[in-house]
């Protein structure tokens, strides 16, 4: 536990974390010694009377004073130690992500780690400041005070000392378990609040097939299979909870049963054996305790354990001599990669291509061909498996991943805005863009038709994500922001998603008057695009099947020629009633049969 | 009893207790005699927990008589003592058992009230935050009144009674030494609440300082790929930074500034310094002859009971605050105004009449963004004949979407009507049975394949759907699945996104609805499949009152009539050929798509 935390808190912060865990644990010692002091004077009182005990009384207010100054400092460097924790924490884990490889941030990385950064940080501040220091009181006092009892009755101290083991082999039992009970609640409860998100999320379906009935009732089938689980769980843990408490009580019966045996016996004085079973009872209390500490415990553990593998992610080697690309022209030499290792079909098998500054290259093929792979490699989100990526000749992971992404334009099929005006995104390519700059991009990307509905215009704030703005409108941000970078190489991404007529249009229009000076790459979906293309680069499982001219390859009559078939067939489709060759089914509604409107 | 969550104690941020609201009472009447149950029971708990060393009290008095031993007394006070704390445990295992089931049930039947005044309420409402809000009320919001139900109520309970009996048994030892130990208390009480009211301010500060680090931290993630591609590490990270510094800050500045009271009250109220503190001046007083050396014992067992409910209080507190929150929220959820039900059975006819239709996303929860802002429609009239098939063509925003969503009546008209075969679509009881709709975002649900095409129809046998899949040009796929119709959608039926449409279409297929609208339903499918959902929407469209929402004018060159949106108004309608001989919007569109004007449907 003590290795993860400081392993995930890097060496500057050990020395202080160290200090403060040892210092806490210091203090719960010498609580454990103030409470042993007890044993004296109560002795010295109740066999010879006060008096007696007055040198003992001496000693405790002096200990326990001590003991005062030390609690006071020791809650101070915790929350000293914590807060430096909290920062430490976030930055490293901030600069960590910024040099991980953008492949290693899928949808559920990124969920992960919101919760890792929030909750998980916190709960590791929380270690030094609210959940080490009872954990030491419930464990080092009863310890301490354990090792007293020897100095005055070695039989009771065997009694307490023999039980202690059986006490922590309950405590590490139920820990476990109740553990595992948390984790599988969690799922219990996550599950049943995940149905009826998903009931939440299909209204629109639901409604509109009348199902918000049955959809219902298969929702509260599955909302009471969770109940009975998590009520199934409940049963299941109570025994085990039970058991830790039932432990430390026997334990001070036990102790209890020893002390008057002893004392009737004539074996052991009353006055001590009553001073004893005070000791007793006040280390059993804290120990009774410690079954929650312990679970707090657990749950940082885990957060930590969490954090630890962010950390310990691999980031992108950066090239220790940087060679600088020399032009833009681009390169896939043999590329192989795949997402999974070992994975039977790999993203890109062997490709090969190349795209020349000054040209537009069309990435064409049936999904899940390697289009996309292509762009992601190219801004090194990946390193390639075998083969290599060229940029102006280098190898992308000879160019450092500052430079390579000043030379590579991503236009993103999902756009992200940060919660910040028009403007500022824009100026997160290029900080110190003048007003004219931004003016002509936006006149270039279409923009400038957006910011004219806009109610306060390049200074609209987006809202968090880019909400306030719809999926069209941000495209042409992103497609603004891409091109605001100036940089040699576009990658733009033609998802038809987010585009309407008017946007497709413009992608095209943009990609091409880019491909001027620029090289161009675009995965794309429109023929229109792909038309003006001065390559075609097509396709399938991975493979370049073709690549050449658009004209060209039509002639050759291959894949491409197909594929360009299919999709003029797609656009063919007709949404007409009165196609004559497909007579209305006898199912639908009357009426139509002869209806004028039918043409 | 130990307890799966602790109450970790700072003593330095919680806040003074307060009435609970009343939603929060409002949702727990239905258990609220089984809270009842589990708080008393954990106050008998806590009793029962005293009652041991009261025994050792009078234990030690037994033994330290002066005359004979009284055995009988000791064994029967040994017996009462593991007796009462066999019976504590037992307590305290019978309150967490009732409080956790009442909170089990609890959790069913608010999760199914809110599933039911979902499927009523207006879909408007989903948008926007919506079902972040209703996430936060199905997990997080039921998540912290779980911990008030099965934690913190009854520990209140044992927070009251230890204090309380210890009181009056402490008082009845010794009323001189009990007065210094409550004297001790109440000073640390004093402190303690100098603290809480001095953080009282620094706590809003704190969430604040918190939820911030919460939003830098998510956009920070979220935006990742654009903050490393622009090379902007630094700056957007610089955010991140700020915001984890500024919190760390304020951690250190609130503790250094409210540590002093805070630790004081720690100290004060914290066991060894009241064991401390009482046996010393226990030894005084029987110095003086004003007590007893066995009374000693009693406030060295029993003292530290009065002030260890304090350390557990304020979380305590702060942990009723939330869940009086959650719970406001929780029933507000409950309480969101729901559509009017109609009564009407389903029309005769399928004509499809829009009558000054106006509309506007100021959606019912208040919730407004920027793009929504002003009329998604203004005043629209269109008839929609029966059997032929009408396009809504237009810029993105112009209102296509929304007008077919009203027609499905996912929102209200603010103003105007819309009937299908003259019945206002507000009073028809079972619209679904007559407006069907392949909507642009397809959601199949996490059950069967043959129970997603069912979904319009669940009584459909295999052949009815397997015909439907067929038409949806879908079933080669589905059948090519592990376990063919059975398998189940998100497990081990994994769809594309065209998979999917196509499924969805074969959904429409079967539920054989008269009117049928379709959104956008080529969206984000590569050419290949795009082709086959295309046959299959064709299929489909065949002889019904059809409203496409099209994005691609050519898809729809050939429908019956076409209608030009822009701005929440229908400007032109006509066929392909009218339209494109008045050179209006819709030339103007055609000619943006990169078409000419001879080019009247390249395909026909």
């Amino acid at each position: 536990m003590i290795r993860a935390f400081l392993s995930a808190l890097g060496p500057e912060q050990a020395g202080p974390v160290k200090a403060s865990l040892a210092l806490t644990t210091a203090v719960s010692a010498l609580q454990g010694v103030v409470f042993a002091l007890l044993v004296p004077v109560l002795t010295e009182l109740l066999r010879e009377g006060p008096r007696a005990a007055l040198g003992w009384v001496a000693a405790l207010a002096l200990v326990t004073l001590f003991y005062a100054l030390l609690r006071t400092l020791s809650l101070f460097v915790n929350f000293r130690v914590g807060g430096a924790i909290s920062r430490g924490l976030h930055r490293r884990i901030g600069e960590h992500l910024v040099r991980l490889p953008l492949g290693w941030f899928t949808g559920n990385r990124v969920g992960e780690l919101n919760r890792v950064v929030t909750d998980g940080v916190s709960r590791t501040t929380n270690v030094p400041v609210h959940i080490y220091p009872p954990l030491a009181d419930a464990v080092v006092t009863p310890v301490v005070a354990v090792a007293a009892l020897f100095l005055h009755d070695w039989r009771i101290a065997l009694a307490a000392a023999a039980c202690l083991p059986v006490v922590w082999m309950v405590f590490t039992l139920s820990n476990d378990a109740v553990g595992r009970n948390d984790a599988a609640r969690d799922l219990v409860s996550d599950e049943a609040a995940s149905r009826v998100l998903e009931y939440a999320r299909s209204q629109p379906v639901l409604r509109a097939f009348g199902r918000t009935e049955q959809g219902g009732r298969s929702l509260e089938k599955a909302l009471d299979a969770e109940h009975g689980a998590a009520r199934r769980l409940l049963l299941r843990i109570v025994p085990v909870m039970l058991a830790y408490s039932f432990a430390v009580r026997l334990m001070f019966a036990l102790l209890m049963v020893c002390a008057v045996l002893l004392v009737l016996d004539g074996g052991l004085d009353p006055a001590l054996a009553v001073a004893l079973l005070v000791l007793a009872a006040r280390f059993t209390h804290p120990l009774a305790t410690a079954a929650d500490q312990g679970a707090a415990l657990r749950m940082a553990t885990n957060q930590l354990d969490r954090i630890n593998a962010v950390l310990d992610a691999r980031p992108l080697p950066e090239p220790e001599s940087p060679v600088l690309p020399r032009g833009a022209a681009v390169e896939f030499d043999g590329v192989t990669f795949a997402y999974a290792r070992g994975d039977d079909a790999p993203a890109l098998d062997g490709a090969t291509l190349r795209a020349e500054p000054g040209t537009l290259t069309a990435l064409v093929g049936p999904s899940g061909s390697g289009k996309t792979t292509v762009a992601r490699l190219l801004a090194r989100f990946h390193d390639a498996d075998r083969g290599q990526v060229r940029l102006g000749g280098a190898d992308v992971r000879d160019i450092g991943s500052e430079e390579l992404s000043r030379h590579v334009a991503l236009v993103f099929q999902d756009v992200y805005l940060f919660d910040a005006t028009v403007a500022e995104n824009l100026r997160l390519a290029a900080p110190d863009a003048t007003g004219e700059q931004l003016d002509r991009v936006a006149a270039l990307s279409g923009l400038d038709a957006v910011l004219d509905d806009l109610p306060e215009g390049w200074d609209t704030r987006v809202g968090e994500g880019g909400t306030a703005l719809s999926g069209g409108q941000k495209q042409r941000v992103s497609i603004a922001r891409a091109l605001l970078k100036d940089a040699p190489v576009v990658v733009l991404d033609e998802a038809s998603s987010a585009l309407d007529t008017e946007n497709e249009a413009l992608v095209t229009r943009t990609a091409l008057e880019l491909a001027r000076e620029r090289t161009v790459l675009v995965i794309a979906h429109r023929p229109a695009t792909v038309a003006a293309a001065d390559q075609v680069v097509f396709l399938d499982a991975g493979r370049v099947v073709e690549s050449g001219a658009p004209g060209e390859l039509l002639a050759r009559g291959g894949r491409y020629a197909d594929f360009v078939r299919t999709r003029e067939r797609a656009r063919g489709w007709r949404l007409t009633a009165s196609d004559a060759t497909t007579p209305p089914t006898p199912t639908t509604t009357e009426g139509h049969e002869n209806d004028p409107a039918r043409t | 009893m130990s307890r799966e969550r602790t109450a970790t104690t700072d003593g330095a941020g919680p806040k003074p207790p307060e009435q609970p609201p009343s939603p929060l009472k409002t949702l727990l009447r239905p258990i609220r005699g089984r809270i009842r149950t589990a708080v008393v029971l954990q106050g008998a708990a806590s009793a029962l927990g005293l009652v041991p060393l009261i025994c050792l009290v009078e234990l030690a008095r037994t033994l330290l008589a002066e005359e004979a031993v009284d055995t009988a007394r000791v064994w029967l006070l040994v017996g009462v003592a593991v007796g009462a704390s066999v019976a504590a445990l037992a307590a305290g295992t019978a309150s967490t058992l009732v409080g956790h089931l009442a909170d089990n049930d609890l959790q069913l039947s608010v999760r199914r009230a809110l599933a039911h005044r979902m499927s009523r309420v207006p879909l408007g409402w989903f948008t926007g935050r919506g079902s972040g809000r209703v996430k936060k009320g199905v997990h997080d919001d039921i998540e912290d009144v779980h911990s008030l139900v099965a934690h913190t109520l009854p520990d209140l309970a044992s927070v009251l009674t230890v204090p309380l009996v210890a009181l009056v048994y402490l008082f009845a030892v010794d009323w001189r030494l009990a007065l210094v130990s409550v004297l001790l208390v109440a000073a640390g009480i004093l402190l303690f609440s100098r603290a809480m009211a001095g953080s009282m301010a620094k706590m809003a500060q704190y969430a604040e300082a918190m939820n911030r680090i919460n939003s830098s931290a998510v956009e920070f993630v979220d935006g990742i790929q654009v903050v490393k591609h622009f090379g902007g590490h630094r700056r957007a990270h610089e955010r991140f930074t700020r915001a984890a510094d500024d919190f760390a800050d304020f951690f250190v500045n609130w503790s250094r500034s409210t540590t002093p009271v805070t630790v004081g009250s720690f100290l004060l109220l914290s066991a060894p310094t009241v064991t401390v503190v009482t046996v010393v001046a226990g030894v005084g007083l029987s110095l003086a002859g004003w007590t007893e050396p066995a009374s000693v014992v009693a406030f060295a067992l029993l003292a530290p009971a009065l002030c260890a409910p304090m350390n557990v209080i304020g979380s305590r507190v702060q942990q009723t605050q939330a869940a009086g929150a959650a719970a406001g929220r929780v029933t507000a959820l409950l309480d969101t105004p729901t559509l009017h039900q109609g009564e009407e059975p389903p029309p005769p006819e399928s004509r499809v009449v829009f009558d000054g239709v106006s509309f506007s996303y100021t959606d019912h929860t208040g919730d407004r963004t920027a793009a929504e802002r002003g009329r998604a429609l203004a005043e629209v009239d269109l008839v929609l004949e029966p059997g032929t098939v009408t396009a809504l063509v237009g810029p993105s925003g112009a209102g296509k979407s929304t007008l077919a969503a009203l027609l499905a009546r996912f929102h209200d008209a603010d103003a105007g009507s819309i009937t299908v075969g003259g019945a206002d679509v507000r009073e028809i009881a079972d619209l679904y049975r007559t407006v069907g709709f392949v909507l642009q975002d397809v959601r199949l649900l996490r059950e069967t394949v043959a129970d997603n095409i069912a979904l319009g129809r669940p009584g459909a046998t295999r052949e009815e759907i397997a015909a439907a899949a067929r038409a949806a040009q879908i079933a080669d796929r589905i059948e090519a699945l592990p376990r063919g119709y059975d398998s189940v959608v998100g497990e081990d039926a994994d769809l594309s996104g065209g998979e999917a449409q196509r499924v969805s279409i074969a959904r429409a297929l079967l539920a054989d609805t008269p009117v049928l609208v379709l959104d956008e339903a080529t969206a984000a499918v590569d050419p290949v499949s795009e082709a086959a959902v295309q046959d299959a929407l064709s299929e489909l469209a065949r002889g019904r009152t059809v409203l496409v929402v099209a994005h691609r004018l050519t898809t729809v060159t050939g429908a019956d009539r076409i209608a030009v949106m822009d701005s929440g108004r229908v400007v032109e309608s006509g066929t392909h050929d009218e339209l494109l001989s008045r050179g209006g919007r819709y030339a103007e569109l055609w000619r943006a798509q990169g078409h000419r004007r001879d080019e009247s449907g390249a395909d026909q």
